[in-house]
């Protein structure tokens, strides 16, 4: 126990917020191709709103994860109306490029109103540490794991056993089937933008009051999930969420035993790997449309 | 086609007339915003040959910046071997590690090659800012020199302590950049680079490599970024992490799309319109990057061609002219 195990725990709670940020990108990236890469700067804006919901508007903690959630939702809802849906016959690059442009407003806004100064989200739960068999865990970080769990689970409900779900599912599948069994596309692919961009907002507000706030913070997350995805293979959640805790704990034990700074530089290497000796991922059935 | 076509020859010799006579009676500011305006043009040219011409979107080029701005700098003050070993030695090394890159990120399609080199982009960004003992970490990298003095006949030396010196040694290197790109692109190779952006599978069926081609044209694309850096590092003589944030890379994307990617001009004009409107409006350093990201939102999905591209549809349907299209200029897939 000891190191190792607060390692691994630390890597676990890391894994749930890279799990979360994973499953929205590939919600995206399944029915829509496009990797959006502005999903790290939507988690980063959830994170603040929050913190602005409890500082300045005094909110309870959870009436304010799941306004930000929502706010996050409606974000994604607009985003897909009015870049993604008239983009819809472009080519693919540009698609990449309007991602990389939401990405940079959203820094923008940030930079500008929220400020370049670390914010500290202060909770008054959030300062307890559990210790339990000699290793500890900051309250916080527990309420990730568990919301973390929450989210999955209902996740999972909703796609394998509503309608809708199913519909969002075989879209990801086969678009052109998905349309000839009637699906609307368009209302489906909203959906999966508005449901990804959630997922993010809960990321983020779960995660605010247990690290620092500024506006570049959702950089290194969604590298890191995008990696996951890669790495556990496209277009499965499933995959998605494994390869998220894989990391997570790679990254939590590497920043353990060799170097906290570099962790990044380890997650791109795994990246780069993964990519030469195995495209489709640890999960993944096939290549996914190389 | 013909007489436009010359029109648009006059027209860039007088742009170019204007920007060699013009500094002179310019304030030190604005000469120092066109010495910018004249490297992020550079930078925003190579990423035009790698993106424009062969269609492989990388946001590798602040990493490759960073490489030029500081190999050039490590070795011109930590080696003392003068500025122009120091600039061969940037341009040397940034290359390689563009070619060393593009081995395994090249092989990949589509995002996957976007996800790589925007990896690496910010994998350098980590790098730079924490090896501490080799880059001089948040501090930066100071002391690093201008270009040694050019001895010229009759015992006169031409100098670079001045501003208006440096502005026209990064212009002269615009020009050759940009002409050596417009040579490259007009040539066969540029042509299956050209080829390679509008069908990789079918021109590989025509027996052309085009993994190699693609390395190259990566490769030579990252060597020009790394000159721009080298440039960049003397022009400033300080250099800081800063300047390997990704979203370098980025915003030089957004100075290209709203120029017109896959023209010769649009890089230029996107840089210039993008880094001299704020400038001239004093905007905040802030709220530039929220500048970039909301102008090449609405040229993304209003207006993917730019402003060259744009130009080049309305022009001949106002005149009526009708032509072929000329070597280089295609409409990007």
């Amino acid at each position: 126990m000891g190191e190792l195990g607060q390692y691994i725990l630390n890597g676990i709670s890391q894994g749930c917020v890279y799990a979360l940020l994973a499953s929205g990108l590939t919600l995206v990236f399944g029915i829509f191709d496009i990797p959006n890469f502005a999903q790290g700067h939507l988690y980063m804006f959830a994170a603040y709103i929050g913190f602005y919901m409890v500082t300045l508007f005094s909110m309870s903690y959870w009436l304010a994860v799941i306004l930000a959630t929502i706010a996050l939702g409606i974000l994604g809802l607009l985003t897909y109306g009015f870049i993604f849906y008239p983009m819809r016959d472009a080519p693919k690059v540009n698609c990449f490029v309007a991602a990389l442009a939401l990405l940079m407003i959203l820094e923008g806004v940030a930079l500008y109103f929220f400020g370049t100064e670390t914010k500290w989200f202060i909770l008054p739960h959030a300062k307890r540490i559990l210790t339990f068999g000699g290793l500890a865990l900051a309250m916080q970080r527990l309420i990730v794991i568990i919301g973390t769990l929450i989210v999955m689970v209902s996740l999972q409900l909703f796609i394998k056993r509503t309608t809708i779900g199913a519909a969002l599912e075989a879209t990801a599948q086969h678009r052109e089937g998905a349309m000839l069994c009637g699906i609307k596309v368009s209302r489906v692919s909203a959906l999966a933008f508005t449901v990804g961009t959630a997922l993010a907002g809960i990321a983020g507000v779960l995660i605010g009051p247990a690290v620092l706030l500024m506006p570049t913070m959702g950089m290194g997350p969604v590298l890191v999930a995008f990696s996951a995805i890669i790495f556990g293979g496209l277009g499965s959640i499933g995959g998605a969420v494994l390869g998220a805790f894989v990391l997570g704990l790679l990254e939590s034990l590497a920043s353990g035993y060799i170097s906290a700074t570099y962790s990044l530089t380890f997650v791109f290497g795994i990246l780069i790997l993964t990519l030469l000796f195995r495209p489709k991922g640890l999960l993944g059935k096939e290549v996914w449309r190389p | 086609m013909r007489k436009l076509y010359s029109l648009e020859r006059v027209s860039w010799l007088f742009v170019l007339i204007l920007a060699i006579v013009v500094p002179p009676i310019l304030g030190g500011y604005l000469t120092s915003i066109l010495i910018l305006i004249c490297i992020w043009s550079m930078m925003c040219i190579s990423l035009n040959l790698i993106y424009g011409y062969t269609g492989q979107l990388s946001l590798g080029h602040s990493a490759f910046l960073a490489l030029g701005a500081y190999s050039f700098g490590l070795v011109a003050v930590k080696l003392h071997i003068g500025f122009w070993p120091a600039f061969l030695a940037a341009a040397v090394i940034t290359g390689l590690f563009g070619f060393l890159i593009g081995i395994p990120a090249l092989k990949l399609r589509g995002h996957f090659f976007v996800l790589v080199t925007l990896g690496f982009a910010v994998t350098i960004g980590v790098i730079v800012l924490a090896w501490v003992d080799f880059t001089g970490g948040a501090n930066g990298l100071a002391g690093i020199p201008r270009p040694d003095p050019i001895p010229l006949p009759w015992g006169v030396k031409f100098r670079f302590d001045s501003l208006l010196h440096m502005y026209y040694f990064v212009l002269l290197f615009l020009i050759l950049t940009a002409g050596f790109c417009h040579r490259l692109v007009s040539s066969l190779l540029g042509k299956t680079f050209i080829a390679i952006c509008h069908d990789e599978n079918l021109t590989e069926s025509l027996g052309v490599n085009t993994m190699s081609r693609k390395l190259l044209s990566f490769t030579i694309s990252a060597m020009l970024a790394g000159v721009a850096g080298a440039l960049y590092a003397s022009y400033n003589a300080v250099i800081s992490p800063e300047i390997a944030h990704f979203t370098r890379g980025t915003d030089v994307l957004a100075y290209l799309i709203v120029g017109g990617s896959a023209t010769m001009t649009g890089p230029i004009v996107g840089t210039f319109v993008l880094v001299a409107i704020p400038e001239v409006l004093q905007v905040v350093p802030y709220l530039k990057t929220l500048i970039n990201g909301v102008i090449l939102m609405l040229f993304i999905v209003f207006l993917p061609s730019g402003i060259i591209g744009g130009f080049k549809t309305i022009l001949p349907k106002l005149g009526g002219l009708r032509g072929r299209p000329r070597a280089g200029e295609h409409d990007i897939a």
